[in-house]
């Protein structure tokens, strides 16, 4: 007989209570879930546990020094550290758009990381010293 | 015959296991050997201090407690002072320090401020409820009742001139005993004999019509008016930058690592920065001026230290309390403090304490559950206020001696030294006026061998910084027009702009720590309590000194906000 | 000089909670100019890069960065105007209208307006609030500012961090520095639950085998210059350190998660009481407050743990603005709603009756409430008219847990005449109920 898994879903803030049934032939059997997408991810899980990858990469603008972005599909679990790492020495030193690529195919694994934020030409000054640097007439 | 009762006296109170000598020296007594614990050396210390020497040298050991000494500073980066030569060296940067420093300023000597921290008013004066005392409370004959009343007097005219805050709420002192109200004509002798002014006894309606949330238990107070408020670390660093302004060389990062003498004068003056010459030193150590005495071999005194916690309550706190107010224990009345109160600040914030408990260490300013517990029966004097308008709390460090009361004279056997000394409460209060003396006799000493001229150029204000909060909603729009970074607000609960912050970087006597803007500005100091303006803050302080974010601090060296960058590793 | 200003409706803060509200006033048709203090709009979602916004509301997860564009976006395009680097330094009322004096560099401005929607999002309980003793060194940050730190300005704030607090911050955070080279020691939660969700618990904690440790607390730090270690301490039931349970454990810094408090500085200082459980201003399901002509939306009114459901209460909120502004004082017709057995906090504390009649809010009420307990048999919700006694609604849950907040619609024309409030009752499902 196979074995039981069971972890909480984290597709949405209800975090249903699965349970897997893996090892056994054919696709595995899930209980514990509220919607179909429970289902699926509660199979994938069990085998293959993927997430996405959030993070910041570095921008060449002094206004805003960092630039969120995320993985464009799952990464293996046991490789999401080295995917943030793998972004330590990207810089972004463009305007762009939210949805751009910034980094492709990372870590070889088939994965593009897009921005989540926008970078917009006027703002990338240093958002500090924009308008009136301080300290005139003082 | 006095020694001798003393030591037998020692003994009797050193309890098995102790073994205590005491010798004297100089018209002080010198206790040495081993206490069974710190409060028993405490009280040995205070034991002995009824014996009229001149002072008490507590040398006792006790297990498990080494010798205090002060951290050895590294070498600072900045100007060296080696080969200088200035007419007097103030050490220590507290208010008393920094007074006396404005003080000469009114000569034409060349002085120079010796502080060991990155900023003035790191210790004891900005670790106090500001309170400026109104003198009742003074063992009367002490100094502390004499410079207590004559500072406070001072404060007023000086507050304005510096461009600080100061009021006079005025101290109500409640009694939930009917027995109390025979305590009154002891209560008004006192008054009296310390020169207290003004003071009146308020009945329980009175007292109910002024302060709402006075207890229904209080059966009336006593008055005194003349009490005030001030913020005790904007205050120092006025006083720091109107000496620096008349042309006092303010040196921060600077530790006073010993004297060279001859002749009992001290001659050269040992710092980290190098050693330069002083024609007269003022010792105004606070918690260490009993070591900086013994540098100079001049150690008649020695200091312990008494712990002070205050609450502080969100500034609405400030609307529901018109005075300082306290309820003590009638037993309270002998103790070496008042126990305590409530005390609205100049920024609304009301500070609950401060507690009084003797315990070693000179700097230790982590807090208790225990304290917190002690302060929470203070709110039972204003029924308005509750714990749950706490947004921070602090512990201070008391500098007492074991007579309890200040040293502010010229040293007896080195001639160009001065005293200002165990400095506790009522410090602050009494700083203006332990200034002006202090500051004599410093130029007392250089007159005997030079004459000394007044400095027709002293100015006794200073430009104070821009405080918008204090302006008309018109004058306010007018400064944000002339100064567009005045109205770019960094910290919301407190409405600290930009243009603040920056002043606070480019004063005479900078800050460079965020807790050193958060002194001047209050930037920081609000509910959020940093939450949201420390990056700002941090931002602000990097372009200002032109450094990179990582290496901004919270109080200077070895204190960085941040521990690098992220994803540092891949990048070179 | 002093630039002066006129609109039907000012929005204080343009997070999700404003930019919903100005754009809902705007698509009614009134004009409206969001003040926010920052430089840009989006609020706190600007730092919170991770995943898992707008599942209500766009039907996918999106970074919060993205959640915050696309509702910055819909704002300005349905019409709205927004000021950002704008602070409020003083509201008032002046005639019929409010006036916000404010300040931005280079210039104050004085904005007037016939309606005002409070959405000045929340704070962060910090350590001197729960009252950690010991050394203030620096390397004590709350969990927000530490976001700020890393994912704006691209700061470590800790190499290897303690974490004092459940709470989603503090999950998402420990994360974060895990994911950012940082190494967490552990989380620690004084309650004997996880606060923040369960999800986050497994992504943030389980994913990267960071441990999490319940009953138990952070009682002192210790460190001169910089953190160097805390002392933890097991708490009893009542949440008190068990003496003799303590120990050392070295880091380098501490981040809190230990709740989240309303900002309403303004609201108080427009004479609006606030109230107790909730911290916000009392309000009726359009965020109307017992003030005419003042609404208060999004974190401001109660603390949330969806993005979603901030943008649904400032859209409410700008709705019921824009025709305050348009139409003027209304009859209201207020029912308490009141937080009975097994309920910690309801919101709306009120309900406006009338609201239905004047077609201006929809007919269903929506009421969020949060259980008192875990109840994770399952739980079962009663909505009850007083007075009458009617079960107006019904509802089985599979779980309830404080942190996680749950919301009911209510169809208005179901409340009885006569009832003089209704309650909220939670109670544990019993046995046989099914499941929902």
């Amino acid at each position: 007989m196979g074995e039981t898994k069971s972890f909480v879903c984290v597709l949405c803030p209800r975090g249903c209570a699965l349970e897997v049934d893996i090892g056994a032939p054919g696709p595995a059997p899930v209980r514990g879930n509220a919607c179909p997408r429970g289902a699926e991810y509660g199979r994938l899980e069990a085998i293959d546990p993927r997430r996405s990858l959030t993070t910041t990469v570095a921008t060449a603008f002094p206004g805003r020094p960092r630039l969120p972005v995320k993985s464009s599909g799952g990464i293996p679990l046991a490789r999401l550290v080295e995917a943030a790492r793998g972004l330590d020495s990207v810089l972004v030193d463009r305007p762009l758009r939210r949805g751009e690529v910034v980094a492709a195919n990372l870590l070889g694994l088939g994965i593009d990381i897009v921005a989540t934020d926008d970078l917009a030409a006027e703002e990338l000054g240093d958002a500090m010293h924009g308008a009136g640097r301080a300290g005139e007439g003082a | 015959m006095r020694l001798g009762s003393l030591r037998a006296g020692l003994r009797k109170r050193a309890g098995a296991g102790a073994e205590v000598e005491a010798r004297e020296w100089r018209g002080s007594v010198v206790l040495e050997g081993r206490a069974r614990d710190w409060r028993s050396k405490v009280e040995l210390g205070w034991y002995a201090a009824g014996f009229g020497y001149k002072g008490v040298v507590n040398d006792l050991e006790v297990e498990g407690l080494a010798p205090e000494r002060p951290e050895a500073p590294g070498r600072p980066a900045g100007a060296s002072l080696e080969g200088e030569s200035f007419d007097v060296a103030v050490v220590g940067g507290g208010v008393v320090g920094c007074a006396i420093a404005r003080e000469l300023a009114r000569w034409k000597v060349s002085v120079i401020l010796l502080e060991k921290e990155c900023d003035v008013a790191v210790h004891t004066s900005s670790r106090n409820d500001g309170m400026i005392h109104d003198g009742f409370a003074a063992k009367p004959g002490t100094l502390k009742a004499r410079y207590n009343v004559e500072g406070n007097r001072l404060w007023g005219p000086l507050a304005r001139e510096l461009g600080i805050e100061f009021s006079r709420p005025g101290s109500l002192v409640l009694y939930d005993s009917r027995a109390a109200a025979a305590l009154y004509p002891v209560m008004a002798a006192r008054a009296a004999e310390n020169r207290v002014e003004g003071w009146e006894f308020w009945g329980r309606g009175r007292v109910r019509a002024e302060e709402p949330g006075a207890p229904d238990s209080q059966r009336g107070g006593f008055f005194l008016p003349s009490a005030g408020v001030l913020s005790p670390y904007r205050a120092t660093v006025a006083l720091a930058e109107c000496a620096a302004a008349n042309g006092v060389r303010v040196s921060l990062e600077t530790a006073v690592l010993g004297f060279d003498t001859e002749d009992a004068r001290i001659t050269r003056v040992r710092t980290n920065r190098g050693a330069f010459r002083a024609g007269a030193v003022v010792n105004a150590a606070g918690n260490w001026a009993d070591h900086v005495a013994g540098y100079a071999n001049d150690r008649f005194f020695s200091l312990h230290q008494r712990r002070g916690v205050d609450l502080v309550l969100d500034s609405r706190a400030g609307a529901l309390q018109r005075h300082i107010l306290a309820m003590p224990d009638l037993f309270q009345l002998h103790a070496k403090t008042k126990g305590g109160g409530l005390v609205v600040t100049t920024e609304g914030n009301v500070l609950v304490g401060p507690t009084a408990a003797e315990a070693p260490g000179r700097e230790d300013y982590a807090t208790s559950q225990a304290e917190m517990r002690e302060l929470e029966r203070h709110f039972r004097v204003n029924k308005l206020l509750s714990p749950s308008m706490v947004i921070t709390y602090f512990a201070g460090v008391r500098p007492c001696t074991y007579e309890e009361d200040f040293v502010v004279e010229r040293s007896d056997y080195v001639r160009n030294l001065v005293h200002a000394a165990g400095i506790q409460s009522p410090g602050l209060a009494s700083a203006p006026a332990i200034a002006a003396d202090v500051a004599r006799s410093a130029i007392g000493i250089l007159a005997e061998r030079a004459r000394v001229e007044p400095n027709p150029s002293f100015r006794a204000g200073r430009r104070a910084p821009v405080d918008p909060r204090r302006l008309s909603w018109e004058e306010r729009a007018e400064l944000v027009e002339r100064r567009p970074d005045c109205g770019r607000i960094v910290c919301r609960c407190e409405e600290v702009s930009e243009g603040e912050v920056r002043d606070a970087l480019r004063g005479l006597v900078p800050a460079a720590s965020l807790d050193a803007v958060k002194r001047r500005t209050r930037a920081g100091a609000g509910r959020c309590h940093g939450g949201f303006c420390t990056p700002r803050v941090m931002e602000i302080i990097a372009d200002e000194a032109g450094i990179p974010l990582p290496e901004v601090t919270k109080k200077g060296p070895g204190s960085p906000v941040a521990l690098g960058r992220t994803k540092e590793a891949g990048r070179a | 000089m002093l630039e002066r200003l006129d609109r039907d409706v000012a929005v204080i803060g343009g997070g999700p909670a404003g930019l919903a509200a100005a754009r809902a006033a705007a698509s009614a048709g009134a004009r409206v100019l969001v003040v926010e203090r920052e430089e840009r709009l989006g609020g706190i979602l600007k730092q919170c890069v991770h995943e898992g916004f707008g599942l209500e509301r766009f039907g996918e997860a999106l970074a919060g960065p993205e959640y915050a564009a696309r509702e910055a976006e819909s704002a300005l395009a349905a019409g709205a105007e927004a000021r950002p680097g704008s602070f409020v330094a003083r509201a008032s009322r002046e005639g019929g209208l409010f006036l916000l004096r404010c300040l931005r560099r280079g210039g104050a401005y004085e904005l007037r307006a016939r309606a005002l929607v409070l959405a000045t999002g929340c704070r962060e309980r910090t350590d001197r609030q729960v009252l950690v003793q010991g050394d203030r060194p620096a390397g004590v940050l709350t969990a927000g500012l530490a976001q700020y730190l890393v994912n704006v300005q691209g700061l470590l704030p800790a190499r290897r961090a303690v974490i004092l607090g459940s709470g989603d911050i503090g999950l998402i955070m420990a994360r974060r520095l895990t994911l950012e080279g940082a190494e967490v020691e552990g989380v620690y939660e004084i309650k004997a639950e996880p606060s923040g969700l369960s999800r986050n618990v497994r992504q943030c904690l389980e994913d990267f085998g960071i441990p999490l440790r319940l009953s138990t607390t952070v009682t002192a730090v210790h460190g001169k210059g910089r953190v160097a270690g805390v002392t933890l301490a097991s708490v009893d039931q009542r949440g008190a350190p068990i003496r003799g349970s303590e120990r050392e454990v070295e880091c380098d810094g501490l981040v809190l998660s230990v709740g989240l408090i309303p900002e309403n500085e303004l609201a108080a200082s427009l004479g609006l009481e606030l109230d107790g459980l909730t911290r916000g201003p009392r309000a009726d399901q359009s965020g109307a407050c017992l003030a005419e002509g003042l609404y208060c939306c999004g974190n401001a009114l109660h603390v949330n743990d969806l993005a979603d459901y901030v943008s649904e209460s400032g859209e409410a909120a700008g709705r019921a603005a824009a025709a305050y502004a348009r139409g003027g004082p209304a009859r209201r017709e207020l029912l308490p709603v009141k937080a009975g057995s097994g309920v910690l906090y309801a919101v709306p504390q009120f309900l406006d009756l009338a609201a239905a009649g004047r077609g201006q809010v929809e007919a269903g009420a929506r009421i969020y409430f949060r259980s008192n307990a875990t109840l994770r048999e399952g739980a079962r919700l009663v909505l009850k008219a007083e007075g009458s006694g009617e079960v107006l609604l019904e509802r089985s849950y599979r779980a309830l847990r404080p942190p996680e907040m749950e919301r009911v619609e209510l169809e208005l024309g179901r409340v009885p005449e006569g009832a003089s409030a209704l309650c909220l009752e939670i109670s544990r499902k019993e046995r046989g109920d099914g499941r929902d």
